[in-house]
Parts: C-alpha cells; sequence; structure tokens
C-alpha cells in the first residue's frame, strides 16, 4: 500500500527566548492511505508536534515530512495553505467552529475556500454530510445552539467536506464524555471505512487507541521504546505496536 | 469569479457578524467615528458658512471682492479691522483714472472704487462755547438795535443767554467746592479757582453789560477751557467717489440726512459712530439699556453691565446740566420734580433721581425721557448739516485741517448693530486727499487765495526765522489771542490762529463750492476697491489685476477680501485652524483606541483565526476579514455621523443662531446665522471617517496575519 505520509528522522526545535527546546528528536514514520492511527504518549511528549508536521502547519527543522509525496520543507507558507486547504483536514480538540457562522456555514466554509464548486454544489456536498453525521436538522443553527458531541461532528463534517486524503484529529474525544465520545469514534472508524479517508488522531486515552489500526506511541520526543522504531504503521501484530 | 464572491460574501459575513458579536466594542468604536464624522460635517459647515456671511460683510460694506493698492507700499493694505491709530505706510496711486482703466480692461471686473482709508481726530463741540457763542451774537444784536422793541428783545436774550452762561459757571463752582473737598489745595489752580469765583460773583454779572465784549473775553479765555465737556473723537473714515461707492455697495442706505451730491465735499457718519460717539451719553445709555431688557432679555436686577449704565447715568448728569439755561432749568425742574413727586429743586439732584432706574420704571422712565426732557437738550454733539473740523497729520507730518458739511449718517443693511462694519465713516475723496498731505487743484487756488488775502510774501526758507521774529518793523498781529469770530456750530471747536483767516473763508465756501468731476477722477488714492462680475473668481482675477497693471506701467498690488479685511480676515484662518486641530486631535485619539479596541479583538480571535489558518485560508482572507470589518464600521457609523451633522447643521440653518454681539452682527452679516451644509464637507468627513478605520485597522491586521495555524491546537487550559 501506499505511504500517504511519510515522516523520516524528523526533528523539531522550538526556541523559548535562547533556549532551544527539542519537541521531537528524529522521528520517522510511514502512514498508508485508508489508515486509523492513534498517536499516543503523555503530555509533551510531541504528540502534537508530530500532527503539526503531518498536518502542515508546521515543518521540521530537520529530516523530512513529505505528504502525499510533497516535501513540506521545500514548500512556501502559501503552497503550505494550499496543500492544507485541498489534503488534510482538521478536527480539534475544542472543535474550534466559527461562532458567528451556522452550522451550515462552518461546513461549507473549505469549499469556499477552495472556490472550485458552484453554490448547489457546496450545498449539496455540505447537506450530504451533515447527513451523515445526523445534523441535516441544525444546519441553520449556531455552534453556540449545540451540544459538544454536536460540536465535534459539525467540526467532522467541515474536516471531511473538502474530500482531504488526511484527517488530523487532535484529541478529538478530550472535551466530552465517555459516551460522546465513543459515538465521535465510532462516526470517524464508519468515515475511514466508508470513505477511505486516513485518520490520524492523537489521544492518551486507552480506550480510544483500542479503536485504531495502529498506534505510535511518543516519549520524550521520540517513538517510545518497543515502540515502531521503524515507524511503518503496519497493523496491530507487528512489533512495538500495542495489542488492539 | 462566482466562487470569489462567495468567498468575499462569507468574509464579509463574517466580518458583519463579528461585528455583532463584539457589540460593546462597535459600539465603542463607532461612536467616536460617528462624533468624529459630525464634527467634520458640522464644524466645516458651520465655518464656511461664517465665512460667506461674513465676506458678505466684508465685500458689501468696504472691501468689495478685491483690493488694489501700490506695490510698492511698505505694508500691507487693511481696509477694515484696524486696531491702532495712525496710517499704514501706504505709497500712493498717482492717477486713479489710469487704475481704473487698466482695471476695466481686464475681464470680470465689474466696477472700480476709488478710496483711501484714514483716520483722525476731531474735537467736538463744547456746551460753553455754543452759550458764549450765543451770548455774543445776542449783545452784538442789541447794539446793532435800532429800534427800542429790537433793543428790549435783544436785551431779553441776552440775559437769558447770560442765565445759562451763570448756569455752567455755577455747575463749575459746584465742581470746585468738591474738588476742595477732596484734592489736595495744591493740586487745584489758584488761577482757575479766582476765576470760576469772580464769574460767579453778582458783582461780575452787574457789571456784564457795561463791558460786555471785555467779560465775554474773560469768560472765552479764563472760563470756556474749564468747562471741558468735550470729547476728542476718534474718526475713522474712507474718503471716496460716493456716487461709485453707493452703488458699488448697494447695502448702503441713507439713514438720516442725505447722500453726498457729486461734485460736493461731505461727510457722512456711519449711524453707528453716530449713535456711540456723537450722542449724548445718558440718552445713548437709555438706548443701550432699553437694548438689552427688550432684546437680550436682560434685567438691572440681574445684569451688571445695565447696572453700571444705570449708575453711570445718576453721576453724569453734568453734561446735561451744562446744557441747560435758566428757562430750560425751570422747565426740567418743574417736570421732574412731577414725574417724581418730589419737591427737591435741585435740578442735578433730580436728574439723579430720575436716572436711578429699576426694571419696573425703566420703559416709563425712558419714553418720558425722550418725550419730555430730549427736545430741550442737543442729542448729538455734531447735528446733521453742521460742519465737521477734521485735523489730521498729514504723511510728512505737518497738521491739516479740512472743514467738512456733514450731510448724513448710513448703515449697511444686515450689519446695522456692527461695531466693525459701523466703524467707517465715508468722507469726500478730494478732503481725503487734504488731509492726507496731497495738494488738490482746489486747495492750490484757495493757498494762493489766503497768501493774496493776508498779503503773505513769499518768503525762502532760509529767512523765514528772521522774517517771523527777527524783524521789529512788523507789528504783532492781534492782542487777543483767541479773538475768534462767531462760528455757528458746537462741531468746530477745534480753533486756531491760522484759522481765523483761512478757516471763515474756508467755511463759508466750503458749501456752495463745488469741484470739477475731473478732480475725484485724476487725483491721487490709496487704494481701489474692485467688484467682480462672478466672486468665485477672485484667485484668477487677481493675477490678471496684476498683470495687466504691469502690462500698463503701474506697480499694482492686488488682495482678497479676506485680507483686506485684516484681523478680521484672519480670524476665518485661525478658527479654521482650531477646528482642524480639534479634528485631527480627535481622529488621532479615536486612531488609538480603535487600534486598541481592535488589537484586543485580535488577541481574542488568536484561535479562531489559526482555526481559519490551519483549514486553508491564506492570510489574505484574514486581512480582508478585518479590514471589512473597519471600513464597514467606518462606513455606518462615519455616514451616520457625517448625516446626523448635515441634519443637525439643517436643523439649525431653518432655526438660525442668533447674533447676541456687535461682532456676530459682522460676522453673521445679520441677526441670524443662517448655516448651510457643504456637499464637500460630507465628502470630506466621509474620507477623512474612512482614512481613519482603515488606518486603525493596519496594526491589527497585521497582528492578525501573523497568527500561526498552530495557535488553533492551542487550549485555553
Amino acid at each position: 500500500m501506499k505511504a500517504i505520509v511519510s515522516v523520516k528522522d524528523a526533528v523539531k526545535n522550538y526556541t523559548l527566548g535562547n533556549v532551544v527546546v527539542p519537541a521531537l528528536r528524529g522521528v520517522t514514520l510511514d502512514v498508508v492511505e485508508g489508515d486509523f492511527i492513534a498517536i499516543a504518549g503523555p503530555s509533551g511528549s510531541g504528540k502534537t508536534t508530530l500532527l503539526n508536521l503531518i498536518g502542515c502547519v508546521d515543518t521540521p527543522s530537520s529530516g523530512t515530512v513529505e505528504v502525499e509525496g510533497k516535501d513540506t520543507r521545500r514548500l512556501s507558507e502559501r503552497q503550505l495553505t494550499t496543500l492544507r486547504l485541498h489534503t488534510i483536514g482538521f478536527i480539534f480538540q475544542s472543535f474550534n467552529l466559527v461562532s458567528v457562522l451556522s452550522v451550515f456555514q462552518n461546513v461549507e466554509l473549505p469549499l469556499l475556500l477552495q472556490r472550485r464548486l458552484t453554490g448547489a454544489e457546496r450545498a449539496k456536498r455540505v447537506m450530504g454530510l451533515l447527513d451523515r453525521v445526523g445534523l441535516r436538522e441544525h444546519a441553520s443553527h449556531r455552534p453556540s445552539e449545540l451540544s459538544g458531541g454536536q460540536r465535534q461532528r459539525v467540526a467532522i463534517a467541515r474536516a471531511l467536506v473538502t474530500q482531504p486524503g488526511i484527517v488530523l484529529a487532535d484529541e478529538p474525544t478530550a472535551n466530552l464524555d465517555s459516551v460522546t465520545g465513543q459515538h465521535i469514534l465510532d462516526l470517524m472508524k464508519e468515515l475511514n471505512r466508508t470513505e477511505k479517508t486516513t485518520f490520524i488522531f492523537s489521544t492518551h486515552d486507552q480506550r480510544v487507541m483500542s479503536h485504531a489500526n495502529a498506534i505510535i506511541r511518543l516519549a520524550d520526543g521520540k517513538l517510545a521504546e518497543g515502540g515502531a522504531s521503524n515507524g511503518l504503521a503496519q497493523p496491530a501484530s507487528q512489533p512495538g505496536r500495542a495489542p488492539v | 469569479m462566482r466562487a470569489w464572491f462567495a468567498t468575499f460574501g462569507v468574509t464579509a459575513q463574517m466580518a458583519f457578524r463579528n461585528l455583532f458579536a463584539s457589540r460593546l466594542k462597535t459600539v465603542i468604536v463607532g461612536g467616536i467615528i460617528l462624533f468624529g464624522g459630525l464634527l467634520v460635517v458640522a464644524g466645516n459647515s458651520l465655518l464656511d458658512s461664517v465665512v460667506a456671511a461674513m465676506s458678505r460683510s466684508v465685500i458689501g460694506s468696504v472691501a468689495g471682492h478685491i483690493q488694489v493698492y501700490n506695490a510698492k507700499s511698505k505694508d500691507p493694505l487693511e481696509v477694515m479691522g484696524r486696531m491702532m491709530m495712525g496710517d499704514p505706510d501706504i505709497a500712493q496711486l498717482d492717477d486713479f483714472s489710469k487704475v481704473r482703466q487698466s482695471l476695466l480692461k481686464v475681464p470680470n471686473v465689474k466696477a472700480v472704487v476709488p478710496m483711501g482709508i484714514s483716520g483722525a481726530l476731531v474735537t467736538s463741540g463744547n456746551t460753553i462755547d455754543l452759550a458764549l457763542e450765543k451770548l455774543r451774537n445776542a449783545v452784538k444784536r442789541k447794539r446793532e438795535a435800532r429800534t427800542d422793541v429790537d433793543r428790549a428783545n435783544a436785551q431779553a436774550q441776552v440775559d437769558a443767554e447770560k442765565g445759562h452762561v451763570r448756569q455752567i459757571v455755577s455747575v463749575l463752582q459746584t465742581d470746585l467746592k468738591n474738588a476742595t473737598a477732596v484734592l489736595d489745595a495744591r493740586a487745584i489752580d489758584k488761577e482757575d479757582a479766582e476765576a470760576v469765583t469772580r464769574a460767579a460773583s453778582d458783582q461780575f454779572w452787574a457789571e456784564f453789560d457795561k463791558e460786555p465784549f471785555e467779560s465775554l473775553e474773560f469768560l472765552e479765555n479764563r472760563i470756556a477751557n474749564q468747562a471741558a465737556d468735550a470729547d476728542l473723537l476718534f474718526l475713522n473714515y474712507v474718503g471716496t467717489d460716493f456716487q461709485a461707492f453707493q452703488k458699488s455697495f448697494d447695502r448702503m442706505k441713507i439713514v438720516e440726512g442725505t447722500m453726498v451730491p457729486p461734485g460736493k465735499r461731505g461727510f457722512l457718519f456711519a449711524k453707528h459712530v453716530y449713535e456711540e460717539q456723537l450722542k449724548l451719553k445718558a440718552a445713548r445709555r437709555l438706548d443701550q439699556i432699553k437694548e438689552g431688557i427688550d432684546s437680550q432679555g436682560e434685567t438691572i436686577a440681574k445684569t451688571p453691565d445695565l447696572q453700571r449704565m444705570v449708575r453711570e447715568n445718576v453721576s453724569q448728569v453734568r453734561e446735561i446740566l451744562l446744557q441747560l439755561d435758566a428757562p430750560k432749568t425751570a422747565d426740567f425742574r418743574a417736570k421732574l420734580q412731577r414725574e417724581l413727586g418730589s419737591p427737591e429743586k435741585d435740578v442735578g439732584k433730580l436728574l439723579a433721581a430720575f436716572f436711578q432706574t429699576d426694571d419696573q420704571n425703566f420703559h416709563q422712565r425712558h419714553d418720558f425721557f425722550y418725550r419730555e426732557l430730549a427736545p430741550s437738550l442737543e442729542l448729538y454733539r455734531v447735528r446733521i448739516g453742521d460742519v465737521l473740523t477734521i485735523k489730521s497729520f498729514t504723511r510728512s507730518g505737518y497738521v491739516q485741517s479740512v472743514n467738512v458739511p456733514v450731510y448724513g449718517t448710513f448703515q449697511f443693511q444686515g450689519l446695522e448693530k456692527s461695531t466693525l462694519a459701523g466703524a467707517l465713516n465715508v468722507m469726500d475723496l478730494v478732503s481725503f486727499r487734504e488731509l492726507y498731505g496731497f495738494m488738490s487743484g482746489e486747495k492750490l487756488a484757495e493757498v494762493q487765495a489766503l497768501q493774496k488775502a493776508a498779503g503773505a510774501r513769499d518768503v525762502s526758507r532760509e529767512n523765514a526765522e528772521a522774517e517771523l521774529f527777527g524783524s521789529k518793523a512788523e507789528e504783532a498781529p492781534e492782542k487777543a489771542p483767541r479773538k475768534i469770530e462767531a462760528t455757528t456750530t458746537p462741531g468746530v471747536a477745534m480753533r486756531d490762529l491760522g484759522e481765523t483767516v483761512g478757516g471763515k473763508l474756508r467755511r463759508e465756501e466750503t458749501r456752495s463750492r463745488v469741484f470739477p468731476p475731473g478732480e475725484v477722477e485724476t487725483g491721487v488714492v490709496l487704494n481701489a476697491a474692485v467688484i467682480l462680475d462672478d466672486p468665485k473668481k477672485i484667485p484668477e482675477t487677481m493675477a490678471a489685476i496684476e498683470a495687466q497693471g504691469a502690462k500698463d506701467g503701474l506697480s499694482l498690488k492686488a488682495i482678497d477680501w479676506q485680507k483686506a479685511a485684516g484681523i478680521i480676515g484672519q480670524f476665518i484662518d485661525v478658527a479654521r485652524t482650531v477646528l482642524y486641530i480639534a479634528i485631527l486631535i480627535i481622529f488621532i485619539v479615536a486612531l488609538v483606541i480603535i487600534n486598541n479596541a481592535l488589537v484586543m479583538a485580535t488577541l481574542e480571535r488568536v484561535r479562531e483565526i489559526g482555526t481559519l489558518r490551519a483549514i486553508g485560508a491564506q492570510r489574505r482572507f484574514i486581512l480582508a476579514m478585518l479590514v471589512i470589518e473597519s471600513i464597514v464600521v467606518g462606513l455606518v457609523f462615519g455616514g451616520l455621523g457625517a448625516g446626523l451633522g448635515a441634519v443637525l447643521v439643517g436643523i439649525i440653518g431653518k432655526i438660525g443662531i442668533p447674533a447676541t454681539s456687535d461682532v456676530m452682527f459682522f460676522f453673521f452679516s445679520g441677526p441670524r446665522l443662517r448655516p448651510f451644509i457643504g456637499t464637500s464637507n460630507v465628502i470630506a468627513a466621509f474620507a477623512i471617517v474612512l482614512l481613519v478605520s482603515a488606518f486603525s485597522s493596519f496594526y491589527p491586521a497585521w497582528l492578525a496575519m501573523r497568527v500561526s495555524p498552530r495557535q488553533a491546537m492551542q487550549e485555553d487550559e
């Protein structure tokens, strides 16, 4: 299977004043199309940094990150933005919906930024997705009128509306109760299955990890001891992978 | 393209909704912008209206659209708002006809009015001079009387006039008594005191008829100078061609008397000057109190200014007392006793009691004064028809005096109460030239006639001193130092030796003599007012005038009415500067506050902006969103402010701002200012507001553009 994301010896350092803080210390992994992967690890282990690199919101200090075959270090800021717009969907821990826009408009927003579809096409796509996430009736509501789980479903719809190759989710269930979190994960899993969309999500919740096809464990910016040092996100039977 | 519109649509929608979402911020920022827009529109409109009104005042009263004068002048020309005595150094224009010819060649020039502006001191009449003059005439008449009846009549008149003079002397005696009470004895001139005592004695008056002329001379020399109730008047005047002046400044209206006929010497008082400076002070104060009560809603009880005028009227009854001869004194006593119900005999005290007015009795007293007392008084120190002797220092420094008959008073319609527009009196150009030190043809002839009459010889400058003082062969001219031929008016008190011969000659002729019209045309002027067909083209016409002048060999300088108005004209610039500074400050403050509010708003929305960036919004999308927000606020509130300002100006325009002072009358060109809205002001307000709101969003927009998509992931834990 083809690797949609390929990370090689990725190092990311942040500077805080004069101090260089290493966030990732050389991570190598491949993600294949259609995968459903969890990135696990304690706070500060580099989960978010790795997601940022894969999500093209940041570039590695050294090493390479290739998304859909494009080396992100060679892309300009604008090109990165365009790459994000067309290739990646984002789901955030706090949902991050635009509070002043309706559910429909929130989902439609990436399509508007893409400027590819006509109004009718957009409406069809948006309503189809809202149908999938069970919020058709709520299309004209404001985010503030929705529950947490509903909001996250809107966010999922927004992430998927451009039909991206990869959806990145940063602790998608952290702000939800366990039942709702379970529903969200079921939804993601179902979309992964039906749409063949690759999902990569960070979490430190054991139950969430258990849904993943593979788990990448991070500690101190490296793949954890006994983790997939070759980084290949292969089926769970591979060494370094947690049992499912 | 349609997708682009859709993107813009969503950007705008987000901008709008953000504005609604943070209402407080929007209202604060919008409020400031609204106020700024309102100020720009209302302030500028108001100022423009004042400028327009004032230009009507200035252009319509004396300046015309453009003033032209000699470019070689050392000082700038100011036709109005002259605060100091003494003339600016303006070089003359030698031949007005040439100037006129040259100016009329310039397109857009409608009329040219010759002018010269200067000022002079005039001493107005002295009541005792007048009384003594009457007495002298009566004595003379008695001498010349042929029949017993005539003689008896003359004697009766002599007695009456004697009574008046005695009355004046007794007023002086009272003054003297008061003075000895408060002053050190050394401060009082002994000789003056003795003279008054003598003039007040029964013996002096018993002997008066024996040697009347000697007694008169004593009174004239020793008493008259002590009864100095005459004030020095400083009169500003413009010498001009009356007919051209009236035609060009058509707001000019004759109030009393008549226009000076063509070719005649003459003087027209500005009505305002006539009332303010020449009217009997007590009467003038009564007028002002009435004006204060009737038009300004003031009361004597509450307004200090009115109280002051009442006090002054009570304490300054002397100017009235001096006018009263015996019969008038009796008349006043009877009337005042009846009016006041008082047994008091002293007219001075009665008058003081009469002028002690309050809000209850004021109108009755005012009416009583004008009905019963005023007809017996000289209300004005110079009457229409009098000959005014004006003395002035000429350019070369010697004193020149000219007699001009007063034909009447005038005022400019709409500017009746304006001190500034009413400060200039008008005089014929020929007299003006003489006072300014130019020799007119008429004057030259007169000097020759005088020389002939006086038997003067031409004396060279070197020999002048010897001729005057060294030669014993010459007799001293006459013994009496102030032997004065009878004059007819109180307006000619400025007498000196030079006038004893020349003055008489001139006075006789001044009314009847006509100067040739060419003399006005060809002579010297200082400046000229230019009236235009199209007042909007002032700058172009000014340039054309100077160019034409250069072509015709005249060095002409043209200034617009605003500059010609001097300090008054500068007021406009000052007011505009103040307004602009105020607007500038407000908008700087607005800029800071708006900037601050937007920065805060941006910081609050960092995650939202980060999210937008993460899901694929380019930086320019963020920029557009914020700039649209600012511009929308600017447009909506700026428009509202400008609209409100326009409405405000419209309402004020309907009602009008009343002019509450003389100066405002001038600035408003009438009793009320009716401001109008200038379209350019509304557009300017809009532009400024937009600029400011766009400008103030630069920094926050820059901040927002630097928000990293990573910040979308940051949790506010």
